[in-house]
């Protein structure tokens, strides 16, 4: 089992891809997240009729808001010929009117931005928020960080050992170790060890990088989160492993993305899973990936030790142990079981 | 050690992959397996090998029924398709499975000396196999199969894609390996490879349609040629499980 992933290792060091692909793609990508979903320096561009009232305008360029001053017959004639304008504001004795380009994300920071104007000008309509966890006007990057640990420590070593283990079994090495004397539990272990080293420097790269260069906060001991990480990448190893049996080569492995990898990102913690419809919520259960990330938001996020997220670690181990005796059993048809 | 097919059956499916095969191996032969392409040759290996559970029948490596966990120690396979790992030198191919066998460092340091030398790619020991031309690849995969010195020796379609001359090389390492008292199957499609062995069986549709010394398997055609005993079969009906 040692000299399995002896060899395992000195494999992925002499394919500078794999390297590559294991330790530094899911460094890039948490980059990308940070900056697609992080803190944005956008200043919405909204629009007043020029005789508004001094103090609303004063009120709204106190916001972070780039105001401009201008007579709207047609609020939605207005936005189509200006591009550049995120909103248009009105206020009559009828109500007050927002116009918005369309729902996105920049919509929505016009209208938190005009709503904390109006709340200074009438205090009394002012609603604090509080949050037992985390704060009012985070980023979705601080929101939400913690998912992409546990995608990231999973899917990438999913791909690095489904393809191994694809190329291993059509390049005829998978049957040929099993002419030998070696026991299968010694194989799929091996591999696991082999792999686990990588998943191992991978969730310290990642944890760190996270935590102390994009600066996502952890409330609880990171510990925790090495340990849910590397316990991801272990499983991620025997479900490459697993879906290896299925695939000949590796674009088919490719090809079982969609079916293995994505559906586990919509369960991931990304959408509250009491939201999703038809009690489907429930597919948590059988993916890896809602363990993983479960336990990672309960100690970054809620602070939790090990009381708190050892249901979700018994449930990625069972999850290994049941991936475990299914290679057992795939491995079987070489050796005449 | 010889090996015995008893009356060995395999089917996949509804699709009949071996049927009814027996016949003896003499141990120290050099037994050639010769057919057609799907005809059950590599099937065949593999049922010897104790890689696939016969149906019906059983197979026996001297005294131990197959499959059997113990008997891999003794036995050295050499795949149709090289099972080598390209992102390894081929000295770490061989210490990789040398490792597996238990050898002991300096034995194994000892062996791969050795077998580097027998298929003549000492040179090369360092570099990488994804480096390597086919027949290099070839010959490392050889030189894998008979690291622990086994005493049975399984090559399947060993010189597929072969040129002549390495051809001729690698067959005389095999003559080299028997030497040694190894018993050696060789599965083939290429009829004169049959030349070279003591024995052959010869396997269309899955039956053994004559298994004898070739020279008696030569006495039986008309011009000499093998080929005309598998015209015979088939105009006997060998199709039957195609």
């Amino acid at each position: 089992m040692r000299n399995l992933a002896k060899r395992v290792i000195f494999q992925t060091l002499n394919d500078k891809r794999s390297v590559a692909l294991i330790l530094i793609a899911p460094l890039l990508i948490l980059t990308l997240v940070y900056f697609l979903l992080g803190d944005s320096d956008y200043v919405p561009v909204v629009v007043l009729d020029e005789n508004a009232p001094t103090q609303l305008v004063e009120a709204f360029e106190a916001e972070t808001l780039d105001v401009r001053l201008d007579t709207v017959d047609d609020p939605f004639g207005y936005l189509e010929d200006n591009k550049d304008v995120d909103a248009i504001f009105e206020a009559t004795q009828e109500g007050t009117t927002i116009t918005l380009r369309e729902p996105s994300t920049k919509s929505s920071k016009a209208v938190r931005e005009i709503q904390a104007a109006l709340s200074a000008l009438n205090p009394a309509a002012d609603i604090e928020m509080n949050y037992v966890y985390g704060e009012e006007g985070q980023s979705t990057f601080d929101s939400f960080g913690y998912v992409f640990l546990s995608l990231f420590s999973f899917f990438f070593v999913f791909i690095l050992s489904a393809m191994a283990l694809v190329k291993e079994r059509s390049g005829g090495t998978l049957e040929r170790l099993l002419m030998t004397p070696i026991k299968r539990g010694q194989v799929i272990l091996g591999y696991t060890l082999g792999y686990g080293v990588f998943a191992v420097i991978q969730s310290v790269f990642i944890v760190l990088y996270t935590i102390y260069v994009l600066g996502l906060t952890s409330l609880g001991n990171i510990g925790w989160v090495f340990l849910v990480m590397i316990l991801m990448a272990g499983t991620a190893v025997l479900f490459g492993a697993t879906i290896s049996v299925f695939a000949r080569s590796e674009l088919q492995v490719v090809q079982m993305i969609p079916f293995t990898i994505i559906p586990q990102v919509f369960f991931s913690g990304l959408i509250p899973l009491d939201l999703i419809p038809y009690g489907l919520g429930n597919l948590s259960y059988i993916m890896p990936i809602f363990y993983g990330a479960t336990a990672i938001k309960e100690v970054m996020v809620y602070g939790s030790g090990f009381a708190g997220i050892w249901g979700y670690v018994l449930g990625l181990v069972v999850y290994a142990g049941v991936l475990y005796l299914l290679n057992m059993r795939a491995l079987g048809k070489y050796r005449g079981h | 050690m010889d090996i015995q097919l008893n009356d060995i059956s395999k089917s996949f499916g509804d699709q009949l992959a071996i049927d009814h095969v027996g016949f003896t191996i003499n141990s120290g032969d050099i037994c050639c397996l010769l057919g057609p392409s799907g005809s059950g040759k590599t099937t065949l290996i593999r049922l010897m090998i104790g890689a696939l559970a016969a149906d019906k029948g059983s197979v026996r490596i001297g005294e131990t029924v197959m499959p059997n966990m113990h008997m891999l120690h003794n036995i050295g396979f050499m795949p149709q398709n090289d099972g080598l790992y390209d992102d390894l030198s081929a000295e770490a191919n061989l210490e990789f499975f040398g490792s597996i066998y238990k050898l002991g460092k300096t034995t194994l340091q000892q062996r791969i000396t050795e077998v580097l030398t027998l298929v003549d790619l000492t040179a090369d020991r360092k570099k990488l196999v994804r480096n390597f031309s086919g027949g290099m690849k070839k010959r490392l995969s050889l030189a894998i199969a008979i690291l622990h010195q086994p005493d049975v020796l399984f090559l399947d379609e060993p010189t597929v894609g072969i040129d002549p001359i390495l051809r001729r090389q690698i067959w005389d390492q095999f003559q080299g390996i028997r030497a040694n008292g190894t018993t050696i199957i060789v599965s083939t499609h290429v009829m004169d490879e049959v030349l070279e062995c003591d024995r052959a069986a010869l396997i269309y549709n899955g039956r053994l349609i004559a298994y004898d010394t070739v020279p008696h398997l030569l006495d039986q055609t008309e011009n000499g040629r093998v080929e005309e005993l598998f015209l015979i079969a088939g105009r006997e009906g060998g199709t039957d499980h195609a």
